[in-house]
């Protein structure tokens, strides 16, 4: 009988069913998109905020002072102590090592060319597959340069090399550099001091300098979470417990701090430009969706709420009925919560779905060309049930107090009354 | 319509519509929470939006200079650029000079000294990480790697060609950046020990690329010698991020306020088609069809109206409390949102009390009042 009653309810009541239904279904729509949006938006402005290039610098330990005024090197170090190139694929076995997204060693060189001039060259990776066990990242200098605009295509080969714009050099030039010659493949505008030299390969600029296997400075662009109080601690003076947390928090420092473990005689900081600003950007943004989503529920809540309210409004008639015909204030409170509560399951479910979507297709034209709506899945699992059990409780909460005031009417005045 | 109205000689428009509000309060007080929480949504979502892109310019602000001012190699700025490009870039920018010399150490070590004006850098250079902001005329802030190069770290002795200058130390400075390879001292102090004046300005423009391409243009028309460069990934970056923001908050505010508008619409037309009886009613004691729909109509919008009230107020204080908590600054009511929001919940409130007048219009009132 009761589910026989429950089927005939759907059956019959389409249309205030579909009303009802209706509210919910974009209620929770509206709710799992912002949501999916907000959970997937930290992911999304961090690889937006790569524009502002590395947070975290890797420089030999004993280094000279650095002598440089405008990017310019005045007193251009000779000697000096060196990273070891052999070293970098270890920089993917630390334990934040997934959060690592761009790695750029660097090498400063100075080279003679053919007339007897000097000219500066940086020794860089292109496109390098950084590999270390099963993972592995094509990365380097143009991805973590994103600003640097180039004509003509990155070397490729031992024997060619990218000149900056204003080197006054032209694709298809050969310079003869310490006595090997060098094919101009692109040129490069960065906007800054490199304009005037040299780009090479790595391999190229190690081999031309004499000084295999060195790199004098590493960019590492990493995912971080924004530092808080305890990421500025200094984790040689916590205890075991907080020294054991403190490493395993993807903060820029304990990223700094396990570099610093895994390569022999490196310094690693944070560049505290970026690194501080980008988590200040990156918190604000985020905060806002996460308050807009917070919004957003209260006011779908509202609307879901006043929407169900009204539909057992309606009902005051069919309840009055049943009660005259002699059923109890409980059978009669369960089937319309029975009622409720499939309509909010299901609504909620199909609003899952759709709100999913819904974010993704944003997400992908929003954020479009960063490849950031690829990374992450359209349906997230997580929000399945928060979403069901929100439209559930929604729901039930909202048709309470017009299930309650309709069953302590008395039914014949329920019955007489216009309702 | 009761008994009761029995010593009422003549049925007012005004008296119905106030007894059909207040008769079956529940009914009208959710019809009025729906339109309320409408113009609420409307209210905050609008007024965060309108100030959106000014907020998030000024978290972007902190990235510090956007434009680099050189003067040509060997030579200093001319006297009294600084307020020239003051006045050029505008009252909003932030500026900071810098000169330039390697002097070196009690150690012998070559390091780059720098002379700035320590109040303009510390708007300018927030993240800058340092125990306190140094005051004194002969303060020496030392780069993190650069004090490694320093005997004696509280009183610093440099020397410049020949001529040496002593300074107390101020610190430690800690960026990751080629600051922690620099010792920086108060301009007057540098100019008087080396007599080199500033060479470099730095210049944070707000506003993001638009704003910098224009003033770029202007200083570049106005000093034609100097080399006038625009930080180019923090330009760039800054346009993106914002744009991308303000189009999610767009799809945001889309989103939810149809979301809202289809749910206010559902709540209000139910509890119009729940009143087929009156309807029927009326139509049977000689009422005419545009008279029944005014009548509808009307009372929606009195609804409408009253929601606009609550929830522009609600809205405001949830546009300020959101962006108290978020940005840290205040967001005051804005009068502009408040047509757009009116507009809004007196469509919905039509449309809703439209849509089922139309059902309604084709049904018999006599069958209907005998209850089918």
């Amino acid at each position: 009988m009761f589910f026989r009653l429950l089927w005939e309810s759907f059956r019959r009541q389409r249309r205030r069913k579909a009303l009802a239904g209706l509210a919910i279904l974009l209620g929770t729509t509206a709710v799992t998109a912002m949501l999916a949006l907000a959970t997937t938006i930290g992911d999304r402005i961090h690889k937006e905020l790569a524009v502002y290039g590395a947070n975290i610098v890797v420089t030999p330990k004993a280094d000279q002072l650095d002598v440089k005024i405008g990017g310019v090197d005045i007193k251009p170090s000779t000697g000096g102590s060196y990273l070891k190139a052999s070293d970098l694929p270890k920089l993917k076995a630390i334990f934040w090592a997934n959060n690592i997204t761009g790695v750029s060693p660097e090498l400063p060189v100075s080279l003679h060319l053919a007339n007897g001039q000097q000219i500066q060259a940086t020794g860089l990776w292109f496109h390098h597959n950084l590999a270390n066990g099963g993972s592995s990242m094509i990365t380097g200098a143009p991805a973590m340069h994103p600003w640097w605009k180039l004509t003509g295509a990155w070397p490729t080969a031992p024997d060619e090399a990218a000149a900056g714009s204003a080197s006054g050099l032209h694709i298809g030039d050969t310079v003869k550099a310490n006595g090997s010659a060098l094919r101009i493949t692109g040129l490069v505008s960065t906007g800054d001091a490199m304009d005037k030299q040299l780009l090479l390969p790595l391999e190229s600029a190690q081999k031309l300098a004499n000084l295999p296997d060195a790199v004098s400075r590493v960019d590492v662009s990493a995912r971080t979470k924004p530092e808080d109080a305890f990421a500025r601690k200094d984790p040689d003076t916590l205890s075991p417990q907080q020294h054991e947390i403190w490493y395993c928090r993807p903060y820029a420092n304990s990223i700094a701090y396990q570099i610093r473990e895994a390569i022999p005689g490196a310094q690693a900081q944070q560049v505290r430009r970026v690194e501080q600003n980008e988590g200040n950007v990156l918190e604000r943004i985020s905060g806002l969706m996460w308050l807009i989503s917070a919004a957003a529920l209260l006011a779908a809540g509202f609307a879901v709420s006043a929407a169900m309210a009204t539909a057992i409004l309606e009902r005051r008639a069919e309840i009055g009925l049943m009660r005259s015909l002699g059923a109890s204030k409980g059978a009669i409170a369960l089937l319309f919560y029975s009622e409720t509560g499939l309509l909010a399951v299901f609504t909620g479910a199909i609003g899952y779905l759709f709100g999913s979507g819904l974010a993704a297709w944003l997400g992908a034209r929003i954020f479009a060309g960063d490849g950031a709506a690829s990374g992450s899945p359209v349906l997230n699992p997580v929000l399945l049930p928060i979403i069901v059990a929100l439209a559930f409780i929604v729901a039930i909460a909202g048709s309470t107090p017009s299930i309650r005031t309709s069953l302590e009417m008395d039914p014949s005045t329920i019955l007489r009354a216009d309702a | 319509m009761s008994d009761r109205n029995s010593h009422q000689p003549q049925l007012s428009f005004a008296g119905i519509l106030r007894r059909s509000l207040t008769h079956r309060r529940a009914r009208s007080f959710s019809a009025l929470v729906a339109l309320t929480v409408s113009a609420a949504v409307a209210t905050a979502l609008l007024t965060l939006y309108a100030d959106l892109n000014a907020k998030l310019h000024k978290e972007f602000r902190s990235f510090g200079a956007n434009v680099v001012i050189t003067a040509p190699t060997s030579s200093a700025l001319p006297p009294h650029t600084l307020a020239q490009i003051q006045q050029a870039a505008g009252p909003d920018a932030l500026i900071a000079p810098f000169a330039y010399a390697v002097a070196t150490t009690d150690r012998g070590t070559p390091v780059v000294v720098a002379g700035t004006d320590f109040p303009a850098v510390q708007r300018l250079d927030s993240w800058w990480q340092l125990p306190h902001w140094p005051t004194a005329a002969d303060a020496a802030l030392l780069g993190d790697r650069a004090a490694d190069f320093i005997a004696d770290e509280h009183a610093v002795k440099l020397t410049y060609a020949d001529k040496s200058i002593a300074l107390t130390g101020a610190g430690r400075l800690k960026t990751g950046g080629d600051e922690d390879s620099r010792i920086y001292i108060p301009l007057a102090a540098f100019t008087r020990w080396t007599g080199i004046g500033p060479t470099v300005v730095e210049l944070q423009i707000p506003g993001g690329a638009v704003a910098v391409q224009a003033a770029l243009t202007r200083l570049r028309a106005q000093f034609p010698t100097l080399q006038i460069q625009p930080v180019r990934q923090l330009v760039e970056g800054e346009s993106r991020i914002v744009d991308r923001t303000h189009a999610l908050m767009y799809g945001a505010v889309l989103l939810i306020a149809l979301t809202v508008a289809v749910s206010v619409l559902a709540t209000l037309s139910a509890s119009v088609l729940e009143r087929r009886r009156d309807f029927a009613l009326m139509k049977a004691l000689g009422g005419s069809q545009s008279q029944l729909m005014a009548m509808f109509l009307l009372e929606a919008l009195v609804l409408a109206l009253a929601g606009v009230v609550f929830g522009y107020i609600a809205g405001s204080a949830a546009a300020w409390a959101i962006s108290q908590i978020n940005f840290h600054t205040a967001t005051l009511p804005r009068l502009s949102v408040l047509p757009l929001v009116l507009l809004l919940n007196i469509f919905i409130a039509a449309f809703a009390a439209f849509f089922p007048v139309r059902v309604l219009r084709g049904l018999q009132p006599a069958a209907l009042l005998k209850g089918e």
